[in-house]
């Protein structure tokens, strides 16, 4: 019934061109999310009266409405958003790619946020005056002296933030990216082999999924450890 | 911007309660609801089983929990759905599009679930077990009266975010084409052909509304008063 030599022909290669795919996808997404997430987290904390509910409105928008939903959104609002030569220019090489980074990464910017503020949150706030007091600039005394404290924190939330992005490129398939689901799809209807391209896929995910958490919880434990040894500070120990 | 296109009232019906009474169809949000909160009862039900078993004293048991955890956990949601989609009429099950969505929400709802659950029981403190034991109270009866109960109140505000991904993960179900939230308005979105941007706005104020609804009821469960009198007199 199965037949799962198949795998080493053309479906194989589909599969992995659709995880190339989904790689490409999460990358961009992460590094911009990531950097979405600093901005805002940092902004957020700093609580200033004018962007305060700017940013709170771009949060909790974000987190309370579905991915996909929100994908389908920046999808069809570029003709609105981008300039008319712009738009005309990237529709005739496709901008389902863009469209999915642009909203993966709004949508898990303000997760990142959250998680941002919350790491600072974590630092005495009297340690940022002392800094300020003592004439170091706002962006130093955040580099040198909040956001070293504040990663300790921060990381194994990010990272499981880096899993959950890899999960959620499988819903750009909803407006046409080839990612790895799309490509499970396209094995079901054009080649009639899903139940194999399915359980490849699923396997896929699974082991890149768990790469990612394994990686990032060394990476954790390893930052905390040359932490505490440096800074006096005690070792954050999670299972 | 033409919101007048999309916001008629024949629209407004099936995107929210549909036509229920006339020719039995459910409107959107109905259905998304209907799926997010079943799949929120059972996922709640299976992932205390399953949290509460992870740390049983049978390593079988334990190992069993924690693969399911790790497996669910780690795999996206949409492929769990196309499974839920397979797998039962492999066995000769036929599911309706609505019970293999909900049956994969569940599953992977409960895996996260399982992982509160476990956090809430390690935040009780381990002296009321020995108490409670001390008092007679059976294995089954501490957990069921004295751990679960304080440690569902230390979960709420982790629950609380879970619910919110659920309700928000219904809406999956539109790419197997069930008629849910988001298929609806696609459907609406795809009749007008000029107003996508108006419609998907509109969505995302739906989804938004009743999220931060779920999120501010789930709220005033935290005061410690209020859930007492809820809870513990059942």
């Amino acid at each position: 019934m199965f037949d799962w030599t198949i795998l080493w022909g053309k479906p194989g290669l589909l599969i992995l061109q659709g995880l190339l795919a989904t790689l490409e996808l999460s990358a961009w997404t992460l590094l911009l999310a990531f950097l979405i997430g600093l901005v805002v987290g940092t902004v957020r904390w700093l609580r200033l009266s004018l962007t305060e509910p700017l940013c709170w409105f771009y949060i909790e928008f974000a987190r309370n409405t579905p991915p996909v939903v929100q994908i389908l959104f920046w999808y069809f609002s570029a003709t609105y958003v981008l300039p008319t030569s712009l738009f005309l220019g990237l529709r005739d090489v496709g901008y389902e790619f863009g469209a999915a980074v642009v909203a993966l990464a709004i949508y898990h910017g303000a997760f990142i946020a959250e998680v941002v503020r919350s790491g600072l949150n974590s630092v005495p706030r009297g340690q940022f005056d002392a800094s300020r007091a003592l004439g170091i600039g706002l962006v130093q005394s955040l580099r040198r002296i909040l956001m070293p404290q504040a990663v300790r924190i921060a990381l194994p939330p990010v990272v499981n933030e880096a899993v959950s992005i890899v999960k959620n490129t499988s819903l750009a398939m909803a407006i046409g990216v080839t990612e790895l689901t799309y490509q499970y799809k396209h094995i079901d209807i054009f080649l009639f082999r899903g139940v194999e391209a399915l359980a490849a896929v699923t396997v896929i995910y699974a082991a890149v999924c768990l790469l990612i958490a394994g990686l990032g919880h060394l990476a954790s434990a390893r930052f905390s450890q040359h932490l505490a040894r440096n800074h006096d500070l005690p070792v954050l120990t999670s299972e | 911007m033409q919101f007048d296109r999309v916001w008629t009232t024949a629209n407004w019906e099936r995107l929210l309660v549909g036509d229920l009474a006339s020719q039995g169809v459910m409107g959107g949000l109905l259905l998304t609801l209907l799926l997010g909160f079943s799949s929120i009862g059972l996922a709640t039900l299976l992932g205390t089983i399953i949290g509460v078993l992870r740390d049983s004293p049978w390593r079988l048991l334990r190992a069993g929990c924690t693969i399911y955890v790790q497996a669910f956990r780690n795999v996206p949601l949409l492929i769990l759905v196309f499974w839920a989609y397979f797998f039962p009429a492999a066995l000769g099950l036929q599911l309706s599009k609505f019970a293999s969505v909900l049956l994969a929400l569940t599953l992977f709802t409960a895996a996260y679930i399982a992982e509160i659950v476990r956090g809430g029981i390690r935040s009780v403190n381990h002296g009321h077990v020995e108490a409670a034991r001390a008092l007679g109270m059976g294995p089954l009866q501490v957990e069921l009266w004295v751990v679960l109960p304080q440690a569902l109140f230390n979960m709420l505000p982790a629950l609380a975010g879970r619910y919110i991904v659920t309700i928000k993960n219904t809406s999956l179900a539109f790419l197997i084409g069930l008629a849910d939230l988001t298929e609806i308005g696609k459907q609406i979105g795809a009749r007008l052909m000029t107003a996508p941007v108006e419609v998907y706005i509109t969505l995302l104020l739906i989804y938004f509304l009743v999220n931060r609804g779920l999120s501010a009821l789930m709220r005033l469960l935290e005061d410690r008063h209020r859930f007492s009198r809820i809870f513990l007199r059942i």
